[in-house]
């Protein structure tokens, strides 16, 4: 009855597929919007500027551009991967800069109180991130940063346009076929709007555990 | 800070009016390209020139071909970046050329006299959709006449019958046809008829989509498959434009494109028929196509298909 | 907070010897001769790393015939600027509107969810738990199909703003209530005990703090709104990234067209997120009570000579 259904095999590789990347690139994401948020509050200017730049250039740029810059234009440069990997690596790069944007208003509330207990107790620069800001940062950021992993999710439908078999482009297939977009569009925004209620399930129940209660 | 509250204020006051004005001034059609003036298309006037015109008793009253014509303009969903079929030009944007918006101004022509055609460019899976709620009266847009689209809309024509083909690198001596694509990748565009072709004739290609067609022969380009598989006359314009790459073989399927009308509405069907006949018989069908997919192929005029010989039309 | 506000004795505090400009760097000792020496080496050494990286890809790229002139010549031609401009009209027509009536609405519902009445608190925060998941383009398809079917016709602008102000509307009212719950719960108090009246302590003292305190999400949100347009093309919406699809496909050019749009969309978005940033400094010199960076005793030049 339900197109989806009788596809159901395509439709559970896409939807592993879209599970995968998006999984992937959170992760990496967060690792790597961390990491340049370290850069903006380093000693050296210019991997501050860079930081900077970097977040900058990234919120400010559509992700259809650059996937499809990526894909097609960076192998001009000199560097071709194939499809799903490329698609993985901008969705990390694109979304960490959000994910930093966020770590830093989490670094912001940070009381700098804390800051001077640290350096008064001797820690040095990485000690100090490490043990103290960071952790208290992350935590006040749980919620935000939550919205940019279901923003990621959300966005792993773009790698569509550059020929990663994900659910968007499964659910495109089956329909060009089938011929019935309303049923078929709207069983594949049900299926995403579940990967976001548990994602944002999962942020809630997060900040519920390393809530620091003021 | 009472101060910044009122700045706050007035500014928030002078966004909002701004907004208002704003969508005041556009309230209607978003598309400024989508109005073709009657004068637009000078250089396809010997398509146009002597077009057929309905006569009166031919638009029953209550029909949609009356409402199209107390309208004053045919709404059609038409592409605007389909080379040779509707692309839309850029430095004049309010000209769109190709056979597709030929035939939709013929067909304007045909009801209003005038080429009167407001051009809404859909996305493949809103075809159906906005046929149904009357969002366009008819749709020009490679539509192929498949059983399964025949329960949702209703097809007049078909009006042309093109066909899939391979394209590879100009320095590709391997794949002559798509006989030579097992077990190669093969690219397609993403929504066409080659996404269920391919895998039919060649099972074990490697098939990967991309949204469009300039993205598709980039990917071609850059090694990212063997063989680019597109509709005949897509790649005919592409190889023309780029010497990097060549078609290989003759069109290996059928593609019989219709007009989408909606469903059940059989006295426009009726119409449309007739018109697709009078033109054909007219020689504007062939004009038309001369000045557009004629351009890169040397072939002659094509016969047009038969209207009807499709199961859905 | 160890730091004083009215220090002890009025200090002349000479340029050099003020606190830093970003509160992180209270993490560490103000860097010694030998330590700024690594840091420029350190700091040279990766601008000139980045520069031969960055200089090996464009020759590369130069070398596949990217920037060869054919491929940019179809971008002097004024006509073409002129297409793409009216589509960023468009983005911004759009953006500017869903901005507006998305930020009103999303004040409504985050004082609406931190509301004491159970039922309007239940009814905001359930509209912002469904808005939050459920993705735009699925309500842009429920908008396409759905309403015509029962007569509902809108103009084009609409359909795209209106499912973009629903989704949008419940990120801001999130970042809002955010910025709200970061304030110091006195303020509200301070405010109701001076008489104020509650609608008014929201309004004169509540509201103003924390948009200050959240403006960076706003402006991201805002940006991300703006790239979010671009789903204008499923309605068939006139907008920038549609147009530079039509103008990849006719000049048969995807890579220049594509970094042609990159740069318009970073330039402009750049200057709307330098524009909020700019007038949230103004905002902070004007009006805030409570001084951003305390100056700290250790740090200036007074104590350090003391000890």
């Amino acid at each position: 009855m339900n197109p989806l259904i009788d596809n159901l095999g395509l439709v559970l590789e896409a939807l592993g597929t879209t599970l995968m990347m998006a999984v992937v690139a959170g992760v990496g994401s967060i690792l790597l919007g961390v990491l340049v948020t370290v850069a903006r509050v380093s000693p050296i200017r210019a991997l501050r500027v860079a930081a900077f730049g970097y977040v900058q250039f990234f919120i400010n740029v559509p992700l259809l551009a650059l996937l499809l810059l990526a894909v097609f234009a960076l192998p001009d440069a000199g560097l071709m991967l194939p499809l799903t990997p490329t698609a993985i690596i901008v969705l990390i790069v694109y979304e960490a800069a959000y994910v930093a944007e966020a770590v830093r208003s989490g670094v912001n509330t940070v009381a700098v109180g804390q800051l001077e207990a640290s350096r008064a107790l001797g820690l040095t620069l990485a000690q100090s991130l490490r043990l103290v800001v960071l952790p208290q940062a992350l935590r006040a950021v749980v919620q935000p940063i939550g919205n940019v992993m279901i923003a990621l999710a959300m966005n792993t439908a773009l790698a569509a346009a550059v020929g990663v078999v994900e659910l968007t482009a499964a659910v495109n297939k089956i329909n060009l076929v089938a011929a019935q977009p309303i049923l078929i569009f709207s069983s594949a925004g049900v299926i995403y709007m579940g990967i976001a209620l548990v994602i944002g399930l999962a942020a809630g129940r997060v900040e519920r555990k390393v809530a620091i209660v003021r | 800070m009472f101060r910044i509250t009122r700045r706050k204020a007035v500014a928030g006051a002078a966004l909002a009016a701004a907004a208002l004005a704003l969508t005041a001034c556009s309230s209607t059609t978003s598309l400024p390209g989508d109005e073709n003036d009657a004068d637009a298309s000078a250089e396809t006037n010997s398509v146009f020139a002597d077009a057929p015109v309905a006569a009166d008793d031919l638009i029953l009253p209550g029909s949609t071909m009356e409402r199209i014509k107390e309208r004053g303009k045919l709404v059609v969903a038409e592409a605007l970046d389909a080379p040779l079929l509707s692309q839309q030009n850029p430095t004049d944007p309010d000209s769109v050329e190709g056979f597709d918006a030929d035939l939709a101004k013929l067909l304007a022509i045909y009801i209003l006299g005038e080429p009167n055609v407001e051009i809404v460019p859909p996305a493949t899976e809103t075809r159906e959709a906005m046929l149904q709620n009357d969002t366009v009266d008819v749709v020009f847009n490679t539509y192929t006449i498949t059983p399964e689209r025949a329960e949702q809309v209703s097809f007049a024509g078909p009006y042309f019958e093109s066909g899939l083909a391979v394209a590879v690198k100009s320095d590709n001596d391997d794949i002559k046809g798509i006989e030579d694509l097992d077990g190669k990748e093969v690219i397609v565009g993403a929504n066409t008829p080659a996404v269920t072709a391919v895998p039919e004739q060649a099972p074990t290609a490697n098939v990967t989509a991309f949204a469009t067609d300039p993205a598709a022969v980039q990917a071609l380009l850059q090694g990212r498959g063997d063989a680019y598989v597109q509709d005949y006359t897509l790649l005919a314009s592409n190889a023309a434009n780029d010497s990097s790459l060549k078609v290989v073989g003759t069109p290996f399927t059928k593609e019989p494109y219709g007009i989408g009308l909606k469903h059940g509405d059989d006295d426009f069907k009726s119409f449309v028929n007739d018109w697709l006949l009078s033109i054909q018989k007219s020689g504007h069908w062939a004009e038309a196509w001369k000045t557009t997919l004629g351009t890169v192929t040397d072939s002659d005029v094509p016969t047009a298909p038969e209207i009807g010989s499709v199961p859905g039309s | 907070m160890t730091a004083q506000l009215i220090p002890d004795r009025p200090t002349a505090v000479r340029r050099q010897d003020r606190a830093p400009r970003y509160a992180a760097a209270f993490l560490y000792d103000e860097p010694g001769p030998l330590a700024k020496r690594r840091h420029l080496i350190g700091s040279i050494v990766s601008c000139v790393v980045f520069a031969i990286v960055v200089g090996l890809g464009l020759w590369q790229f130069a070398s596949h015939g990217q920037l060869d002139a054919e491929k940019w010549v179809p971008f002097t031609d004024p006509a073409v600027w002129q297409y793409l401009f009216v589509g960023l009209l468009g983005t911004l027509e759009a953006t500017v509107v869903v901005a507006v009536l998305g930020a009103a609405l999303g004040v409504v519902l985050a004082f609406g969810r931190m509301s004491h009445r159970p039922w309007v608190r239940g009814l905001s925060g359930a509209y912002i738990e469904i808005a939050r998941t459920v993705p735009v383009l699925l309500v842009i398809y429920l908008m396409l199909f759905g309403l015509p079917q029962i007569g509902i016709n809108v103009p084009t602008l609409w359909k795209l703003a209106i499912p973009l102000i629903i989704a949008n509307s419940a990120v801001f009212a999130e970042i809002i209530r955010a910025g709200v719950l970061s304030l110091p719960r006195g303020q509200r108090e301070a405010a109701l005990s001076l008489g104020m009246r509650s609608t008014q302590a929201t309004r004169l003292v509540v509201l103003p703090q924390a948009v200050r305190n959240v403006t960076p999400s706003l402006v991201t949100q805002l940006v991300s709104l703006m790239k979010d347009t671009s789903l204008g093309f499923i309605v068939a919406f006139t907008e920038l990234l549609y147009r530079g699809q039509v103008l990849a496909t006719y000049l048969h050019l995807l890579i220049p067209t594509y970094l042609v749009v990159t740069l318009i969309y970073l330039v402009v978005n750049g200057s709307l997120s330098a524009l909020a940033a700019h007038l949230q400094q103004r905002l902070h010199r004007t009006g805030s009570p409570m001084p951003r960076l305390p100056r700290l005793p250790a740090l200036s030049g007074a104590a350090r000579k003391a000890s």
